[in-house]
């Protein structure tokens, strides 16, 4: 009640056409969809933008479909619908495991997947298990659309490869067979709380060999990564205990961790080598592989 | 026959009760369903329009001289109307509870980042907001200084230049002879602890209405803990008499000791805006201003040294202690004091020797906080005492059961405990009931088979004074009075913040001595209307804050007891007064109701309002010598539980805790339990998660919920029912002793103990966050 948002102009759309040519005619604007990233930040002044186009009723980007080979889900869903949609826990499972350790019920049913995303956060938690189920992220404008992996949708902090007058309109995965996925979460507490890593991984076997290795990380770089290190050793390789432990000691390479409020570079160095391994064997697990490592 | 008024006569006779109506009972307290609904009001509740909006300017700076303060294009903005500083207070600027060390706007020094400067006020929020940001501060810089160890060394750099030292204030206690202690001892151990601050996060932050010329007084609706004392300060503030001020604390969300320090300076300064201004003034604080600007839990470092004989008796302590004060002694030495001589935990120790040192530096204050300086020492202690085993070869419980103080028995300030010592007798019930020699050998073994997970069971036990420490002065009172329908309503100055004392316990002793029905009493609490009840800290609401409730409803029952015997024809020790029916014993026949009875009380001349007076008899306690008299009581408390630490990433979790108390007569067991599970939780986030992030210019870095992490539900273990042992205080209430604060107590030195037995490796340091744990493990 006690805080103050700068003043704005709040314009509200109800179809993607109208939040189109808003973005596309004005200067200065923010686009406002669950608002759980964005109102925290006019509060505390990180934007102060002149006008605010608010999208979230714009209900024809709120969908999940399932295409059989794959699945279309609109920018505009509440990350709760992703944890509760069967298709997601049938065919994108590690998607919704990802989401259901976000912040809490009650935000879940605010904050959209897209604002996610959008906000380019280098935490975003929805980042690793898209990163490792190659998803691609249909952006839209008034001159068309196009579509981009998300592993090349961040450029940094808060920046995101989309245009000024450019919408995230999808979000499309291609449906895995014969994979295991997993997504795990190190917080500061069990619940409500922003990782200091998050990773994801996902693995296909044949004849005992690891046949596709994909590796994703959060909060450990100016962007969530992907660890190509540890998939590039791990490829190929016969699948033991052994090769995913010492797989998973690359991932130091592929990441640039910071000191901050929530952990130490060092810890975080070493937790993602620890959570690298423990998601690798779910993941495998996930496919009939249990190799131990436990006790 | 003369009537009984005598307060000593009237708490010993009921102390001696048997049979009870309610008390002893889980009585639904009588906010509940207002609360459920949503329908009780807290102080944010009368904020309403054409209120003025008050904002504080806070300093940019940890530690500066202020050089001047132009807030003329403040003014400027056309809703604002006025700008206070510490010029305009009409008063004192001086809000020191210990010390007079602290103003309540800084004056001519900033000591703290985010200390608070001047007032804003203006007729609406945005204006309020706007202002704050056009006053400008000019600051001269000074060095900062922020470990407590160096600023005890250090005379070049001064918080206070006025005291020619950082060393704010020093305790003592002595008794024996430590040398010969250590020198019959067969096993020393020795080390430093430390511990960090913790915020107390009340859902509700600090905040006021001050209301000008409301019954001819300034009335202030605050969210502190004593009103009596936000009267004093707001007086004080404002130079004008007490009587003048009138304090009402409505429903609290929460306040942990917090408010106690805080209440009294926010009420202060919305009443300080009011009374300038003439027009009623509103000042809550965000949640970060709450996080920056508020006293905090101790943070400390103790040195520790502690010797036992190969029989396991304990022979002799040497412990240093170190608070970490700030900007302002606040209640420090208050702190201090009761850190220093409950320094031996609940044990028998014939040679103690304790210094305590409270120090200041450019941080936000030390306050209060649930447990008072007790579970940072306790936690020392307890290290202490598993260490001490570990030496011994001897079981932690067996070696504590050896040692725990019986009646009888001395404290480390020489003082003697002739009754009311049940910690013992609580421990052992309590090891039985949980299997703990079971436990402790199945998880060793456990952890001989684990690699990753390792298992460890850990005991706290932890004491605590009832009442102000020394012989400070402590009383009770409350006023009631009976309406002619036979309605009760007490007056108390214990006020409620979710503990529940005037809505349950309070209710329940009148509804027990009086006989009157509980849907007839109300209590009408935290008012200065009062008489002056104390504050509502210390574990003391209902323990020390019922015994004038009691007082007086038992005079009220003498008087009626007499005017039934005459009505019924009986002697009165015959009348029987239950759930609002009178009648004679064994006599059921010869009745009359409760109004009945009230009705003839006002037709025959008996008076049926009364107080309840009662000033604690106290010994003293000799500063140079470090011995005397230091509680009426001491409550008990013991916390064992159950870890689990992940060796690969560090992390702990709690996987069940098991409380055991001995606090005297449990008025209410669901309000006990309520107690016991918050403390349980709350204790456990400051061991696990809470931490402060300080920049080096002592700026917090993490002030908001999103980086001061709390508990969560599935944070939270199972806390099984606890083991009570009812040793009954002779002045407390029916024999009640402190109860709100007990359990939190020893849970940092049960959980620092439950890791240190699945790790093997001492901790010595909190909080033990997952990054923390992991490395400790690393560096072994
Ligand atoms: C208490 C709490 C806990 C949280 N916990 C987590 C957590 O555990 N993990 C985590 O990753 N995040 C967490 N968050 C952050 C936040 O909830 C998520 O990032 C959420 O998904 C943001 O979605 P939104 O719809 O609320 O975004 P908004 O706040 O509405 O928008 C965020 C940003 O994205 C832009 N944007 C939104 N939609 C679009 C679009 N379709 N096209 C272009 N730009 C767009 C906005 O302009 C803005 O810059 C938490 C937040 C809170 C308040």
């Amino acid at each position: 009640m006690f805080y103050k948002l700068p003043r704005f102009n709040y314009y509200r759309v109800t179809s993607l056409n109208e939040a189109l040519k808003l973005v596309n005619e004005l200067e200065d604007f923010k686009v406002v969809a669950g608002g759980t990233d964005l109102v925290m930040d006019l509060k505390i002044k990180r934007y102060i933008p002149k006008n605010i186009i608010d999208i979230s009723r714009v209900k024809e980007l709120d969908y999940i479909v399932d295409e059989g080979d794959k699945i279309r889900i609109g920018a505009l869903t509440r990350l709760q619908e992703i944890v509760d949609s069967p298709i997601i826990r049938e065919k994108a499972y590690v998607l919704a495991e990802a989401v259901n350790q976000m912040a809490s019920w009650q935000i879940r049913n605010m904050a959209t997947i897209g604002g996610n995303l959008c906000n380019a956060s280098p935490a975003a938690d929805t980042a690793p298990p898209l990163y490792v189920l190659n998803a691609e992220l249909k952006l839209v404008s008034v001159e068309g659309e196009r579509i981009v992996p998300v592993t090349k949708f961040f450029h940094g902090p808060r920046k995101t490869e989309l245009k000024k007058n450019e919408l995230l309109a999808e979000i499309i995965i291609p449906v895995e067979k014969d994979a295991g996925a997993s997504a795990i979460k190190l917080g500061r507490r069990n619940a409500f709380t922003l990782s200091i890593v998050a990773v994801a991984t996902l693995v296909k076997v044949s004849d005992n060999k690891f046949a596709d290795v994909r590796v994703a990380l959060n909060s450990v770089a100016p962007t969530p990564v992907r660890a190509p290190s540890v998939e590039k050793a791990l490829i190929g390789k016969e699948v033991s205990l052994e090769a995913v432990e010492e797989a998973s000691k690359l991932v130091v390479n592929d990441i640039k961790p910071i000191s901050d409020v929530r952990a130490s570079a060092d810890y975080r160095r070493e937790m993602s080598i620890v959570l690298t391994r423990d998601s690798l064997l779910r993941s495998l697990e996930r496919i009939g592989l249990k190799l131990g490592g436990e006790e | 026959m003369a009537l009984v008024e005598d307060p000593y006569a009237l708490l010993e006779k009921w102390l001696k009760a048997r049979e009870f109506i309610v008390v002893g009972k889980g009585i639904e307290r009588a906010d509940a369903f207002d609360k459920a609904i949503g329908k009780a009001r807290f102080v944010e509740d009368y904020f309403d329009k054409g209120v003025l909006f008050v904002k504080q300017v806070l300093s940019e700076e940890p530690h500066a001289i202020l050089e001047g303060i132009d807030y003329s294009e403040a003014l400027k903005i056309p809703k604002v109307v006025g700008v206070f500083t510490a010029q305009d207070i009409p008063g004192e600027n001086q809000v020191g509870y210990a010390l007079p060390d602290q103003p309540l706007l800084a004056e001519g020094k900033v000591r703290f980042h985010a200390e608070p400067i001047a007032l804003v006020a203006a007729e609406d929020i945005d204006a309020a907001f706007e202002a704050v940001e056009r006053v400008k501060v000019k600051y001269k810089p000074l060095p900062v200084i922020l470990d407590p160890l160096e600023a005890m060394n250090r005379t070049d750099v001064l918080v206070h230049e006025e005291n020619g030292s950082n060393i704010a204030f020093r305790t003592k206690v002595r008794k024996g002879n430590v040398e010969e202690g250590f020198a019959k001892s067969d096993v020393i151990v020795e080390n430093e602890y430390r511990t960090h601050h913790q915020d107390h996060l009340y859902l509700e932050t600090e905040g006021a209405l001050a209301i000008p010329d409301f019954e001819g007084r300034i009335t202030v609706i605050t969210a502190a803990q004593y009103p009596h004392l936000a009267q004093s300060i707001v007086a004080r503030v404002l130079g004008i008499p007490m009587s003048k001020v009138k304090i009402v604390i409505p429903y609290l969300g929460g306040g942990f000791g917090g408010k106690d320090d805080e209440g009294p300076l926010v009420a202060a300064k919305a009443a300080l805006v009011a009374y300038k201004t003439g027009k009623p003034a509103f000042l809550m604080y965000t949640r970060e201003e709450s996080l920056r600007i508020h006293p905090k839990r101790e943070a400390t470092i103790i040195h520790y040294k502690s010797g036992a004989t190969k029989d396991g008796k304990l022979m002799a302590i040497e412990v240093k202690i170190i608070h970490d004060t700030g900007a302002y002694t606040n209640r420090g030495p208050f702190i201090l004091w009761r850190a220093s001589v409950h320094a031996s935990g609940p044990y028998y120790v014939p040679h103690a020797k304790v210094d305590g040192y409270c120090v200041y530096t450019n941080k936000f204050p030390q306050g209060s906080f649930r447990g008072f300086g007790n579970p940072s020492v306790q936690f020392a202690a307890e290290a202490q005492m598993d260490e001490l085993a570990k030496k011994l070869g001897m079981d932690p419980v067996d070696f504590r059961l050896k040692n725990l103080l019986r009646p009888g028995q001395t404290t480390i300030t020489n003082q003697l405990l002739d009754h009311s010592v049940g910690i013992a007798e609580a421990v052992e019930k309590l090891a039985k009931k949980m299997g703990w020699w079971e436990k402790r050998k199945a998880f060793t073994e456990y952890n001989k088979r684990s690699k990753r997970y390792k298992r460890g069971i850990g005991i706290g036990v932890a004491w605590h004074g009832i009442s102000t420490s020394r012989g400070v002065p402590d009383w009770s009172n409350a006023y009631i009075k009976i309406d002619k329908d036979g309605s009760v309503t007490v007056y108390t100055g214990i006020m409620e913040m979710g503990q529940g004392s005037p809505n349950s316990s309070h209710r329940q002793i009148v509804a027990e001595v009086l006989g009157a029905p509980l849907d007839v009493i109300k209590i009408v609490f935290g008012t200065t209307d009062a008489p002056d009840t104390g504050a509502t800290h210390a574990s003391r609401g209902t323990s020390i804050g019922a015994i004038g409730v009691l007082v007086a409803a038992a005079k009220i029952r003498e008087r009626l007891n007499k005017l039934a015997a005459e009505l019924l024809n009986a002697r009165p020790d015959d009348i029987v007064i239950a759930n609002g029916k009178v009648y004679v014993r064994g006599n059921e026949s010869k009745s009359m109701t409760w109004q009945e009875l009230i009705k003839q009380a006002y037709a025959r001349g008996v008076d049926v309002s009364a107080t309840g007076y009662f000033f604690l008899p106290k010994g003293k306690f000799d500063d140079a010598k470090g011995q005397g008299y230091a509680y009426p009581a001491y409550s008990y408390v013991a916390v064992a539980v159950e870890v689990e630490v992940d060796t690969y990433t560090g992390r702990v979790r709690v996987l069940k805790a098991y409380p055991a108390l001995a606090a005297g007569r449990i008025i209410n067991p669901v309000q006990v339990e309520g107690q016991m599970e918050g403390a349980i939780a709350q204790g456990l986030g400051y061991v696990l998660m809470e931490q402060f992030v300080f920049d080096e210019k002592g700026r917090v870095l993490n002030a908001d919920m999103t980086d001061y992490v709390v508990p969560t539900a599935l944070d939270v273990p199972v806390v099984e029912k606890p083991v009570y042992v009812e040793d009954l205080f002779k002045y407390g209430p029916f024999g009640a002793k402190g109860v709100g604060e007990m359990a939190l107590i020893p849970v940092p030195a049960a959980i620092s103990n439950a890791v240190s037995h699945a790790l093997g490796i001492r901790v010595t340091r909190l909080p033990l966050t997952p990054e923390n744990v992991y490395f400790m493990i690393k560096k072994k």
